[in-house]
């Protein structure tokens, strides 16, 4: 007989571990990459997934990186940019942008995208996408593919691209943002049928709840971290995983032309991971000038990248907050910069919880602050060690919306 | 009658705050028929080429109160070298287009270089914008 557990059972799949929290137990367990998912989930934490009702269990993840997409938009401040901020806040990562009016000058990425996205024009626009689109698409490897742009495009794009999904146009007459209808597509996408990542479908086997990707599940706490932990706005949350690094913040640190409700967006860097995209993170760091000085500053020589052990791994995850202060700030490459010196409080979620103590990190923001920025302002470090604001995120529409 | 709205694209350029021009400019667009996209203050030279390129506006008309466009001017052929399909639009520019006083003729002169073809140096609104009418036309007719 099967005594039912009270509450909820959380199940986390990420990239390099499985998290599974209950009302009386957080496991966490490394994932076994020859197992399928169900079947690894089942063989290392089945007793406690076992007791729980299908409506009961809830799953989030970001298995293999997350969901990923391609943008093909044609300009850099409206459409690329409003569509990247959707993407983003709906928990999928993104390969590339495409400036439409140069997509014959981009090379096609090596892997296959889960979603594409294009997008472009107001509604009163018309004949600007042709034939270099169609083109560059078929040659391109991708699961699903969406237009969000000029209604009057959407007949040309549909008679030419197979299974199109055709979405209200993401910018308004007045050029402004409309994020919900491919928000809800995007943060739907777990249950379409996406090449590759049939192992997560089978998750549908125990929770008859949606699957939903986990960084959209921690950007949707966000307002109501007040509830579990003392943080001064404006935040930054930092989630240092094996594959990415996920950013969310506080919308008061950026200045643009992007007016929405969202209190919080999310920025991704996609190859900045302490597991399956450590390669890539020792890459990043090469190419910082100023990591070498880091590295003599926590007293390692850089053949710590050759170790394999708690401490290579514990100083990867210092060099990555690094890099992820450097890339947004106003010397780093990304599509937003925040304005650092306002930060009052970071959250650390995630394995880096585990691994680093807030002196180990704080040494960190201290180097970055006094180095980069030449200040002593001091965010306070906050870390959510039990996985709260995951939680607080994954436990349904009726508690966090 | 019946044509479509021929559109413009507005703003004030550069880190500018002043923002009467630019309101009054977009009433009296309206008023003269045209679909106007407001890019209001503070607006980036790259901007009001992404919105023409969204909006496939015809007209750019661009604001300066402050001076500032001595600077931003030289960079405008530069910019709109890099966009396809930007060939056909007109460039018009307008408010104090200097810092300090200069010689309008010379002002004139100095924008057009820079690529604009309608240059409205501490113009009239008004005036500028029947100036506006004249190139449309004068353009249709050739
Ligand atoms: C009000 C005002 C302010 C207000 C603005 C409030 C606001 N949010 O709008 C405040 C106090 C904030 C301000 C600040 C500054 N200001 Co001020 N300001 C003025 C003032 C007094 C009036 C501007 C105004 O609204 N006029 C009414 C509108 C309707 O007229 P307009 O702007 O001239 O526009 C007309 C035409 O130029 C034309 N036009 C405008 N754009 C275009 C475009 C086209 C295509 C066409 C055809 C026509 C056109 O149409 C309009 C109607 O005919 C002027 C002086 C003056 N009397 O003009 C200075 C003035 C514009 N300011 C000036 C300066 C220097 C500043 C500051 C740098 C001051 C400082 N040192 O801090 C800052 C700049 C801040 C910034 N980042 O931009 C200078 C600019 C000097 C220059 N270019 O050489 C002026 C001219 C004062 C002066 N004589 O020194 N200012």
């Amino acid at each position: 007989m099967v005594i039912e557990a009270k509450g909820h059972c959380l199940i986390d799949v990420g990239s390099t571990y499985i998290k599974v929290s209950t009302a009386n137990s957080i496991e966490q367990h490394f994932r076994d990459f020859n197992a399928d998912i169900l079947d690894d989930l089942l063989s290392k934490c089945g007793a406690t997934v076992s007791q729980f009702e299908k409506h009961n269990v809830y799953i989030c993840s970001s298995a293999n990186g997350g969901l990923s997409t391609l943008i093909i938009g044609v300009s850099n401040t409206f459409s690329l940019k409003y569509a990247t901020n959707i993407a983003f806040n709906s928990g999928i990562n993104i390969i590339d942008t495409i400036l439409y009016q140069n997509i014959d000058e981009y090379s096609l990425p090596s892997e296959r995208i889960d979603v594409v996205i294009i997008v472009g024009g107001i509604n009163s626009h018309s004949a600007l996408f042709s034939d270099s689109l169609f083109n560059y698409l078929a040659d391109l490897e991708y699961s699903n593919i969406v237009f969000a742009g000029s209604e009057q495009d959407a007949p040309l794009l549909k008679n030419h691209i197979d299974d199109l999904v055709v979405l209200p146009n993401i910018v308004d007459d007045r050029l402004h943002i409309v994020e919900q209808h491919l928000k809800d597509y995007l943060v739907n996408l777990y249950q379409q049928d996406i090449e590759g990542k049939e192992d997560i479908k089978n998750l549908y086997q125990i929770t008859s709840n949606q699957i939903y990707s986990t960084p959209y599940i921690v950007n949707r706490a966000l307002p109501f971290i007040g509830s579990k932990f003392a943080v001064a706005n404006p935040f930054i949350l930092l989630d240092i995983g094996g594959a990415t690094t996920d950013i969310h913040y506080s919308k008061d640190l950026v200045e643009d032309n992007m007016v929405t409700e969202n209190e919080y967006d999310r920025l991704v860097f996609k190859r900045l991971g302490v597991y399956r995209s450590r390669q890539s993170l020792i890459l990043a760091a090469h190419a910082n000038e100023f990591v070498y000085e880091l590295l003599s500053y926590l007293k390692v020589t850089e053949n710590i990248f050759n170790e394999h052990s708690d401490k290579a791994t514990r100083i990867l995850m210092q060099l990555a907050i690094f890099l992820v202060l450097y890339k947004i700030s106003r010397y780093g490459e990304s599509y937003v910069k925040l304005k650092l010196l306002a930060i009052n409080s970071i959250v650390f979620t995630g394995g880096i919880t585990k691994m680093l103590s807030s002196d180990e990190i704080e040494a960190i923001t201290l180097f970055f602050y006094r180095k980069i920025l030449n200040s002593d302002h001091r965010p306070v470090t906050i870390l959510d060690t039990d996985y709260d604001i995951w939680t607080l995120g994954a436990r349904g529409d009726d508690s966090c919306q | 009658m019946g044509a479509k709205p021929m559109k413009v694209v507005t703003g004030v350029v550069g880190n500018d705050i002043h923002v009467v021009a630019n309101r009054l400019i977009d009433l009296s667009l309206q008023a003269r028929g045209y679909e106007v996209f407001n890019l209001g203050v503070n607006t980036h030279l790259a901007e009001f080429f992404d919105a023409a390129v969204e909006t496939g506006a015809e007209v750019l008309m661009i604001s300066s109160l402050n001076g500032e466009a001595e600077g931003w001017g030289r960079e405008v052929k530069l910019l709109k070298a890099k966009y396809k399909g930007l060939d056909e639009l007109i460039m018009m520019i307008g408010g104090n287009l200097v810092v300090g006083s200069g010689n309008t003729e010379d002002i004139i002169a100095r924008y057009k270089k820079y690529g604009f073809d309608l240059v409205c140096h501490q113009t009239d609104l008004n005036t500028g914008l029947d100036l506006l009418e004249e190139f449309i036309q004068k353009r249709s007719a050739s």
